[in-house]
């Protein structure tokens, strides 16, 4: 975990959820890259961010690649951030005694169907062996864990629409992160709504 | 022969009770020691601090964190020496502090950076300060920049393998001119032009190497200084926050300013975006003369 | 190993090197565990009349740490109709666990052609994490109502069962065993059960710092399983006087791009195929001229 550095943040707004992570990549005290993102996207309305062990980001998106394109297939139709969560959890867990330096965090919105005509946003987190936890506010994970866990304890609000939940994920990681020496380098922020995906690049400190 | 001997053996282990009524100046002993300086009454000391705390890095999993991280530098050049220091205190990850104060100012004509604990390092140099003092009132003359860092030396040595951790730069102006000395806790003790301290040292060295000459002009060392924080707040995660400037000369030093690390690193790329954006301009006229 | 092998099970691929990377580093990452109060009692049945059921009651904090992961997750988890388990120790261990015999216990349900035994339960669960050797870290409290009755476990990580009246399990056992052991009576009726599992729970909540927030309660009799989520909530939440909603355009930002997902359908009218259209150049190629036609090559006469 604090190998590489690092951290994401999910929240909750009214119809549409964020993500964000910071942009650094370390080895150990070094900063090595300033580009290095953590959250990547599913499908059109679903992304997740894998902070920890550099090495295991790749493996684990690599692998995720394939199991969701493997559903993808045999069920013709886009996977829900529900049964994503539980097809990354399972992932998770075939490594309890070897596990992946990993705490990955989902956030989606699942379309409306006759089943479920009213889906409300999505947001969930996992520990390294894949325990499950499903907030209705905000999931944080990473080396600023603690930090954000305060930040966000303190702003975030119920029903927050788009550009006021951005400000709420945006000004939560950047401070989180100032107190954090593994975290920050930048940062990059998704803001998820039934028509359209918001993607931004922060302006943070670079030390 | 037996007393000589006996007053070059290292401080008791324990406590110094016995020598509670040995007078000295203020709370110092016969020996120029600090009385009641208390180590753990455990049978081993050392190994003690080493296992409840990471002041010496061999033990991460310690649990009591101390302040750590840190880049320091000084140098010496024509028009004196140039300090710059960062303000960032880390414990473990968490970022205690964004504005320490890495440079103690002993006197107005000597000035000790600051790496490793912080208290180790605040403590002992403002007892150097009493020394340097003390060291005036007997020979009615400033103490040279050799003979401060020598009694800083001394005292270290005398701890060492207690954990104690600093390592740091005396620096000042003296008969022979400007003066700049590298002590550290293990014990050494080194003259130099060049130094730098800390995690960030590294980065900071490859920005200074690549511009120091002895004939810089103030401006252009102040700028290097600078620079060399700057480069090292930006790559090293346990430096950062602000940079604080001091500059030495001959009737003492003088505090330039605090700089924040974030502000001056988007200042020095937008410069260097300009700069390659003219440099590409230029190209550009020359092949179109071409 | 490839991605989607054969094999099954867990996979040590990643054990050593971690084991490396922990000795390196601040040790390894720490799992969110229950440090939790749970509990289970056995009641009615006798010469009451009083129907004979299990009640069991949880506590709802996971923490990683000190820090507190989930304020109210749920550790009464569903095995069969007629049977839950509340779980303490490594979460994720709990809920998989509990996931996977609540799998066997259906599939042993239709094979059987009967509703499984909450011995045959307590046993699979037993003989799974023997032979993990409590690697696994699950310590479990079972209950549920078979025909032979209503019946309640504890199981531990290592493989070792009790089958008591009542139990409670996990950090606050402590607490809450007080409570049991002060108030605890044989044949009591559902809703004095149902009280003094809630005080045992509440009990754990409040002097054990491992558990908090809610408490859950589940209540299993041959007459069906009431599952009573947050039935009591002495924790909630004080209300913020002020907010801390920030202005629009706080937040710098250098880069932007916008992934619109409304697809815009727009029908453009063309002349069909077999007409000459606008703009289109109609070059007859001779034949023997087009590709290949150098060459000579041989069109079958």
């Amino acid at each position: 975990m604090e190998y590489n550095g690092g951290s994401v943040v999910a929240m909750i707004g009214k119809d549409c959820v964020a993500i964000a992570s910071d942009l650094r990549l370390g080895q150990q005290s070094v900063g090595v890259a300033m580009n290095f993102e953590k959250v990547f996207p599913v499908n059109d309305k679903l992304y997740y961010g894998l902070p920890g062990l550099a090495t295991d980001v790749y493996t684990l998106r690599e692998q995720l690649r394939f199991r969701v394109n493997m559903y993808r297939m045999k069920e013709e139709r886009e996977i829900t951030p529900k049964t994503f969560t539980h097809l990354l959890s399972s992932t998770l867990y075939e490594k309890r005694f070897g596990p992946y330096f990993l705490e990955p965090v989902v956030a989606g919105l699942t379309t409306p169907t006759e089943l479920e005509p009213k889906p409300k946003p999505f947001i969930s987190t996992m520990d390294t062996i894949g325990c499950i936890t499903t907030p209705k506010d905000f999931a944080v994970a990473g080396t600023a864990q603690d930090k954000l866990y305060g930040m966000a304890e303190g702003l975030w609000e119920p029903d927050l629409e788009p550009e006021d939940l951005f400000e709420t994920i945006s000004q939560t990681l950047l401070n989180a992160v100032d107190r954090d020496a593994l975290s920050g380098w930048g940062a990059i922020v998704h803001v998820i709504t039934h028509d359209k995906v918001i993607t931004r690049q922060l302006r943070s400190r670079m030390d | 022969m037996n007393a000589v001997l006996q007053s070059l053996q290292p401080p008791a282990r324990h406590t110094n009770e016995d020598e509670e009524d040995a007078w000295g100046y203020g709370n110092l002993d016969q020996r120029g020691g600090v009385r009641g300086m208390m180590v753990p009454r455990v049978p081993d000391p050392a190994a003690f601090l080493n296992l409840h705390t990471d002041s010496i890095s061999s033990n991460p999993a310690a649990k009591i964190k101390l302040a750590h991280g840190t880049t320091t530098l000084a140098f010496r050049f024509k028009g004196g020496i140039i300090v710059a220091v960062d303000s960032r205190a880390t414990a473990g990850s968490y970022i205690a502090s964004g504005t320490v104060k890495k440079v103690i100012e002993i006197n107005p004509y000597l000035l000790g950076t600051m790496a490793g604990g912080a208290a180790d390092c605040q403590y002992w140099e403002t007892y150097l300060g009493m020394q340097c003092r003390l060291h005036e009132l007997r020979n009615k003359e400033r103490i040279s920049v050799a003979a401060a860092s020598k009694i800083l030396s001394n005292i270290v040595y005398q701890y060492k393998g207690m954990g104690l951790s600093m390592g740091t730069m005396i620096c000042g102006w003296d008969k022979t001119g400007p003066a700049l000395f590298y002590v550290d806790s293990d014990g050494s003790r080194l003259k130099g032009d060049l130094f730098s301290v800390g995690s960030g040292s590294t980065f900071a060295y490859g920005v200074l190497d690549q511009g120091y000459s002895y004939d810089l002009s103030d401006e252009e060392a102040q700028e290097l200084g600078r620079r060399s924080i700057i480069a090292a707040g930006h790559r090293d995660a346990f430096s950062g926050n602000t940079c604080n400037l001091f500059h030495v000369r001959e009737n003492g030093w003088e505090f330039i300013a605090n700089y924040d690390v974030n502000e001056l690193w988007y200042e020095y790329e937008a410069k260097k975006k300009a700069g390659a954006s003219q440099a590409q301009a230029q190209k550009d006229e020359g092949m179109a003369v071409e | 190993m490839p991605v989607e092998g054969p094999s099954i099970g867990f996979d040590f691929s990643n054990y050593a090197r971690n084991q490396f990377l922990g000795e390196r580093m601040n040790g390894l990452p720490r799992a969110t565990s229950t440090g939790t109060t749970i509990v289970g009692l056995k009641f009615g049945g006798g010469d009451t009349g009083e129907e004979e059921g299990i009640c069991l009651g949880a506590d709802t904090r996971a923490t990683g740490g000190p820090i507190v992961a989930d304020k109210n997750c749920e550790k009464i988890h569903y095995l069969a109709p007629h049977m839950r388990c509340c779980g303490a120790g490594t979460a994720a261990d709990t809920e998989f666990v509990t996931n996977l015999i609540s799998s066997n216990l259906e599939l042993h349900a239709y094979s059987q052609g009967r509703p499984a035994r909450v011995v045959t339960a307590m046993t699979m669960l037993k003989q799974y994490l023997f032979r993990y050797q409590g690697q696994v870290g699950a310590y479990l409290v079972l209950g549920g109502v078979d025909s032979t009755g209503a019946h309640l476990f504890t199981i531990h990580a290592h493989g070792s069962t009790d089958k008591l009246p009542y139990v409670t399990m996990g950090s606050g056992s402590m607490a809450a065993m007080a409570v049991f052991e002060s108030s605890f009576k044989q044949h009591m009726t559902r809703k004095d059960a149902i009280d003094l599992v809630a005080r045992a729970i509440r009990s754990g909540i409040f002097n054990d710092l491992g558990s908090g927030s809610n408490v859950d309660v589940s209540v299993i009799t041959k007459n069906g399983t009431e599952m009573m989520r947050n039935y009591e909530t002495p924790n909630e939440r004080g209300i913020k006087s002020r907010n801390y909603k920030f202005r629009r355009g706080t937040t710098a930002w250098t880069k932007e791009s916008i992934r619109s997902l409304i697809v815009s359908e727009e029908v453009k009218m063309t002349t069909g195929a077999g007409k000459t259209q606008d703009g289109v150049l109609d070059v007859p190629v001779p034949i023997g001229k087009g590709p290949g036609g150098e060459e000579g090559m041989d069109v079958d006469a």
